[in-house]
């Protein structure tokens, strides 16, 4: 059955293929447009280069009106992602607009990985590590890094 | 862009709770209640059917009463938030379907909007989805000889949820684009530090979220019409207070009834 929902899905993927953003991909699942998944691949000059980061992305029928609820699959240590994956981003929630997609979705927390804000900490420790210990923060994205290549 | 707002107890756990979505859970609960037993867009109803609301409530029952002196029939909306937009577009367009002259001209400026956007830097892969519902409604009224007929068609179209929405977010972008295009003039509503592009991407472009008198006039502006709304609240004397928007403009269109929080439609 299409509803606007599926149809625009329908929209971002096909655009998604034809214009494909740098350093992101994504997918509907195979017998459900409603579930995708995602890859992110950590920006260049941040701790977290070189990793591929897994995500799943569910929407509802009141996409685009309503934000999809995206969560890394891939275990992160980042001070805006919680330990259940869960991403802590303002277009995510109380200012997500219609107008965006899902490669804006993706770009978005993609900068995210590269500009972390400690102030709104979804895991402490990778904010307070963030903010006052980076050497061993960068050591803790690493080994998250290492790990999405067996992941 | 920014981290969304947390509250400072999860700073001093290790590992904090994923309350954006326990919150978010909680709205959408609140919002399905709602819209199990509201209509997007109601029925005609007699004014006096708001007394049923505040049976016991001396200073409204005196206000009802004014308001009734003044206007014939009131149409509900569901209040989700989108409640102007929602009832500002219909009744604006049911307007227009009385005058296919009128309806013309609205059709064409509806029709190059897109490019105006477009021009103001919002992204056109997901604003043509928008846009191209809006034409979509307002081919299939046009397309209706009966005046009437049409209506009928605007209601049914209204309360779908698919196109009721897909109109609510493309008026919300136009409103959105014409605070952005005469900026200089609409920051002096803007409290706080906010740009007149921060206020559109926090209080305008997004669904759900309510609006205020700064919302109306860019609507109003962008599409050349004029809008009243008349005020209902617990303050002061014993009569509605009434509002032109554009101040300037004493026909309006559109006949809007506020309650704190809420906008229906008038009919005189």
């Amino acid at each position: 059955m299409s509803t606007p929902a599926r149809r625009r899905l329908m929209r971002d993927f096909k655009r998604l293929q034809e214009d494909p953003p740098t350093g992101v991909s994504g997918a509907p699942t195979d017998n459900n447009i409603m579930i995708w998944n995602a890859v992110i691949f950590g920006p260049h000059d941040t701790p977290f280069e070189d990793g591929t980061f897994k995500l799943t992305i569910e929407f509802t029928e009141e996409y685009p009106n309503k934000p999809p609820t995206v969560r890394f699959v891939s275990h992160m240590f980042h001070p805006n992602v919680y330990a259940d994956g869960g991403i802590c981003l303002d277009i995510l929630q109380n200012r997500w607009s219609p107008t965006y997609d899902v490669s804006a979705i993706l770009t978005s927390i993609q900068s995210l990985l590269s500009d972390p804000n400690p102030n709104s900490p979804a895991n402490s420790m990778a904010a307070q590590l963030y903010k006052e210990n980076r050497r061993e923060y960068e050591k803790r994205v690493k080994a998250c890094v290492e790990q999405s290549f067996i992941d | 862009m920014k981290m969304a707002d947390k509250s400072e107890s999860s700073t001093n756990s290790d590992t904090p709770t994923n309350q954006d979505e326990l919150i978010l859970a909680q709205q959408r609960k609140i919002q399905q209640e709602i819209s199990d037993t509201i209509p997007l867009v109601g029925p005609l109803d007699q004014i006096s059917s708001l007394e049923s609301e505040y049976s016991t409530d001396t200073i409204y029952l005196a206000k009802i009463k004014d308001l009734s002196s003044k206007y014939k029939s009131i149409r509900r909306t569901r209040p989700d938030g989108n409640c102007f937009f929602r009832a500002f577009g219909y009744a604006y367009i049911e307007k227009l379907l009385d005058d296919k002259e009128q309806f013309s001209l609205f059709y064409d400026l509806v029709e190059k909007s897109k490019n105006s956007l477009v021009a103001l830097g919002f992204p056109q892969f997901t604003v043509e989805d928008f846009y191209d519902t809006f034409m979509e409604v307002l081919k299939r009224i046009n397309d209706i000889d009966d005046a009437s007929d049409a209506k009928k068609e605007l209601h049914n179209l209204f309360n779908e949820q698919g196109y009721s929405d897909y109109m609510v977010v493309y008026l919300r972008l136009l409103t959105s684009g014409q605070l952005q295009k005469e900026q200089i003039f609409y920051s002096f509503f803007i409290d706080g530090e906010r740009t007149v592009a921060d206020f559109c991407h926090q209080e305008v472009e997004p669904m759900y979220k309510e609006s205020d008198h700064i919302h109306i006039m860019g609507a109003c502006s962008v599409l050349l019409t004029g809008v009243r709304v008349v005020y209902m609240d617990r303050g002061g004397n014993t009569s509605v207070t009434e509002h032109n928007i554009p101040q300037d403009r004493l026909t309006p269109d559109v006949y809007l009834l506020y309650r704190p929080g809420h906008y229906d439609i008038l009919y005189l």
